[in-house]
């Protein structure tokens, strides 16, 4: 699983692309770990767009909350947004939603970084 | 289809790719095999997790057959007896703070599958899981 990167005036984007399965859930922690820590030295929040993260499982989730949890201890905003369907559904079932609640699209989560 | 694997890690991305053939081969419907997928790396992480003390890996069956508007797909193994179906299921109205990071994937299977059963079978875990066709 690769994961690009995006700055905006904002936020700092990641952008995980493929299956975040057990075998890619470690390296996609340190990616958002490693984005905290970027986004904390440089005053952005986190925005994880998920269009083109096709797959996650409970291993993933609990890289989505590690991630969450570091940027919470060092005060950087994190944000999901353009879940598909299926990530969609997971996020919900598991109650991931209500920690981290998932936004529409690239727009509304760069509007919720703006203010 | 009959998969059989050794229950190590590295098999995963084979089992996957085994289901995934087994789909298109059985022409069922693209945007309903994500439950599926989820449910045979949350069982086979769990059988790979609570068979680290064992002697040798478990070997693990897994079938996928079609059942007029339903698909059944059954995961068996070898280790040591456990039916994953008495966890606890875990609080998912918890703040980040207090989430638990495990005991997640079987909560997902269950939510996710119509119907799961587990039995013991000739030394074997059988768990049975069934989805409607949406």
């Amino acid at each position: 699983m690769e994961t690009n990167q995006e700055k905006t005036a904002n936020a700092l984007i990641l952008m995980p692309e493929g299956r975040l399965d057990f075998g890619a859930a470690a390296e996609f922690q340190a990616a958002l770990e490693n984005g905290v820590a970027e986004a904390s030295g440089a005053g952005l929040a986190i925005i994880v767009d998920c269009a083109k993260l096709d797959y996650v499982s409970s291993a993933g989730l609990r890289s989505f909350l590690v991630g969450a949890r570091t940027a919470r201890e060092k005060n950087v905003g994190f944000h999901v947004c353009s879940l598909v369907p299926g990530v969609a559904e997971v996020f919900k079932v598991s109650g991931f939603g209500q920690i981290i609640p998932p936004l529409a699209d690239r727009a509304a989560a760069e509007a919720a970084v703006a203010s | 289809m009959r998969l059989e694997v050794s229950g190590q890690i590295e098999c995963l991305a084979e089992l996957n790719a085994g289901l995934q053939t087994e789909w298109s081969r059985l022409e069922l419907p693209e945007e309903q095999l994500f439950p599926f997928e989820l449910s045979l790396e949350e069982i086979f992480t769990n059988v790979v997790k609570y068979g680290q003390d064992a002697a040798e890996p478990a070997r693990v069956i897994v079938t996928l057959t079609r059942d007029g508007d339903s698909v059944v797909m059954e995961i068996s193994d070898s280790g040591f007896a456990f039916d994953p179906l008495l966890a606890a299921t875990p609080d998912t109205s918890l703040d980040i703070d207090d989430r638990a990071i495990g005991g997640l994937g079987i909560h997902l299977v269950r939510e996710m599958m119509t119907r799961v059963d587990y039995e013991r079978r000739d030394g074997y875990n059988v768990l049975t899981m069934h989805k409607d066709l949406a």
